[in-house]
């Protein structure tokens, strides 16, 4: 059920290259200012899938919807509120960043002459604005294509590993300037990566494909509830603790390292009385600490559970 | 009409920022300019030769090349000469700028910033042609200015009034018939995805058209038609029918609905 709020919508998108099914039925929802972060691996069906919703490749099945309208290779009328960076940022390298900048101005249509060089202060581009773009750095390239997705101020991003080639303040920025548009301008951002921090800092919600499908759709805030807990034990006499834990109704395993490993609920909840009966039973603790999963290691579990 | 205005004025500032006003960052555009004053130089030397023939013999291969043909150095050889020029060299030549034009956008991976654009697909392409005719059209001008004033400084004979204006509708008309034979070009330049395609589909029409020759069938290939009309087969020129301007239009429609399905309807990677 399409709701208003629904700006980015697929349902059943599939796209076969001969006998390679790159992307397989994913249907997906994005609400209106939300930062949707697509997580999957090299080959997972991320780009097809954004060449999809940009209607550079037709679905073999299923179909993409913008603003609840159809995407096509005709849909003209809704590039004027897309913005989009697809893979590797391209210009024309014997023209100016401010002169690619422009040919983009022109093609989309935009009457105020000055947006060029706007978007350029936004993205830092300043110093470099009369730089041939063959002459830039593989970061200050991902600028560019940042203020060309940028220029017309859309209301759908649609960005394919806008990280790569950034250096960390690079990353910040870009990072800071999106929040700052989903959260005070309404602009809905999907954004695909596979670096696993950088979305899980960003995105209001993530959807996880591997292998042509996705495999799951989270909120930001339900992953510290997935994230599994586990409680980490050490003592000087690891195995007399073991035993003592696991008479005490405790399933134990041990690390590759030896320590003790608890993943009971009432242990992680409660490591204080683990503590209790270990001191108790003359074996105090040498180490106590809860670790939580980080999104990496929830993403490999997630993939490898359902990996064919 | 507003969108392929727009899409023409940036294929436009792309053209000039990149190949013309600013021609010393530009060598593809430069290089074809050059190519095109060259050939009518070189012509006009072969016609001086031909008039000193004691030079000729000086001078070894081209000298001996220009004794061999036993050139009548005159405005009508002359003229003749730079209508086949404008074909052999338009086929080329032609068929490199729209390689480069068509074929730019893959190399530099710049196509999918044109493909979710407010204007339709077909713009882009419209505003292509239209740059690649413009450029061409200027070449052919090129060439045939650079002709004249390379013939008026060997100061040939035979110059009519009549004479100029019956070679240089010939030029005209043989510099349309291979402009339009640019269409294919761009179509295998968006097929293949950069400038390897359509510049071995030059070559291979150019092949082709050699062999067609050979067997006959000249008029009706039409890579072989421009030549035919420009006089290269003498009077077999003469016989060329409405058959044979069919098939080229035909050809250029072909190219030119080949190109706008390809960017419409083929996916985009």
């Amino acid at each position: 059920m399409e709701t208003v709020q629904d700006v980015i919508r697929t349902e059943g998108l599939t796209k076969h290259f001969g006998s390679v099914h790159a992307v397989e039925s994913v249907s997906l929802r994005v609400r209106k200012g939300e930062i949707y972060g697509f997580l999957g691996l090299n080959g997972a069906g991320k780009t097809t899938t954004i060449r999809m919703l940009l209607g550079m490749i037709r679905a073999t099945a299923g179909s993409a919807f913008l603003f609840g309208k159809k995407v096509s290779a005709d849909s003209c009328d809704l590039w004027e509120h897309v913005g989009y960076l697809v893979e590797t940022p391209s210009s024309y390298p014997e023209l100016t960043v401010w002169e690619n900048l422009e040919i983009m101005r022109r093609l989309h249509r935009i009457p105020d002459e000055k947006s060029v060089d706007m978007v350029v202060d936004k993205l830092w581009l300043t110093p470099y604005r009369n730089r041939k773009a063959g002459l830039l750095s593989l970061g200050n390239m991902q600028r560019l294509g940042l203020a060309k997705a940028l220029l017309h101020n859309p209301d759908i991003l649609i960005l394919d590993e806008p990280a790569n080639g950034l250096d960390p303040a690079g990353i910040v920025e870009i990072r800071e300037l999106l929040r700052d548009l989903s959260s005070n301008h309404g602009v809905t951002v999907f954004i695909s990566s596979h670096i696993l921090g950088e979305i899980s800092r960003l995105a209001t919600r993530i959807g996880i494909i591997h292998e042509g499908r996705l495999v799951q759709e989270i909120d930001a805030d339900e992953l510290g509830r997935l994230h599994q807990k586990r409680l980490l034990v050490d003592a000087h006499d690891r195995r007399s603790a073991q035993a003592e834990l696991i008479k005490d109704g405790y399933s134990v395993t041990a690390t590759e390292e030896g320590v003790l490993e608890i993943a009971d609920n009432e242990a992680v909840a409660c490591p204080d009385r683990v503590a209790t009966m270990l001191v108790g039973a003359g074996l105090p603790p040498t180490l106590l600490r809860v670790e939580e999963e980080d999104l990496e290691s929830y993403f490999l579990r997630v993939v490898g559970a359902t990996g064919r | 009409m507003k969108d392929i205005l727009a899409a023409i004025w940036a294929e436009g500032l792309k053209i000039r920022r990149a190949e013309g006003l600013k021609i010393r960052r530009s060598k593809m555009f430069l290089i074809t300019i050059l190519a095109f004053v060259l050939i009518p130089v070189l012509m006009s030397l072969m016609m001086y030769l031909a008039k000193n023939p004691e030079l000729a013999h000086r001078l070894g291969i081209l000298g001996a090349k220009a004794t061999v043909l036993n050139l009548q150095a005159d405005w009508p050889t002359y003229f003749g000469f730079l209508n086949m020029a404008i074909v052999a060299i338009g086929l080329v030549g032609f068929g490199f700028v729209t390689s480069w034009d068509f074929g730019r956008e893959y190399s530099d991976h710049t196509a999918k910033d044109l493909l979710a654009l407010p204007a339709p697909r077909s713009s882009v392409v419209l505003a292509k042609f239209v740059v690649v005719v413009i450029w061409c059209v200027l070449l052919s001008l090129i060439l045939l200015c650079s002709g004249l004033v390379a013939g008026e400084v060997v100061q040939l004979s035979g110059w009519t009034s009549e004479t100029a204006s019956h070679s240089v509708s010939i030029f005209a008309v043989t510099a349309l018939l291979t402009i339009l034979l640019c269409t294919p070009v761009a179509f295998f330049a968006s097929f293949g995805r950069g400038y390897l395609a359509p510049v071995g589909f030059v070559i291979l029409a150019l092949g082709i058209s050699q062999f067609v020759g050979a067997l006959g069938f000249a008029r009706y290939f039409p890579w072989s038609i421009p030549m035919l009309y420009a006089g290269a087969a003498g009077a077999e020129s003469a016989q060329l029918g409405i058959v044979s301007y069919v098939i080229l239009f035909l050809t250029s429609v072909l190219g030119l609905v080949g190109t706008l399905a390809q960017w419409r309807y083929a996916d985009q990677f």
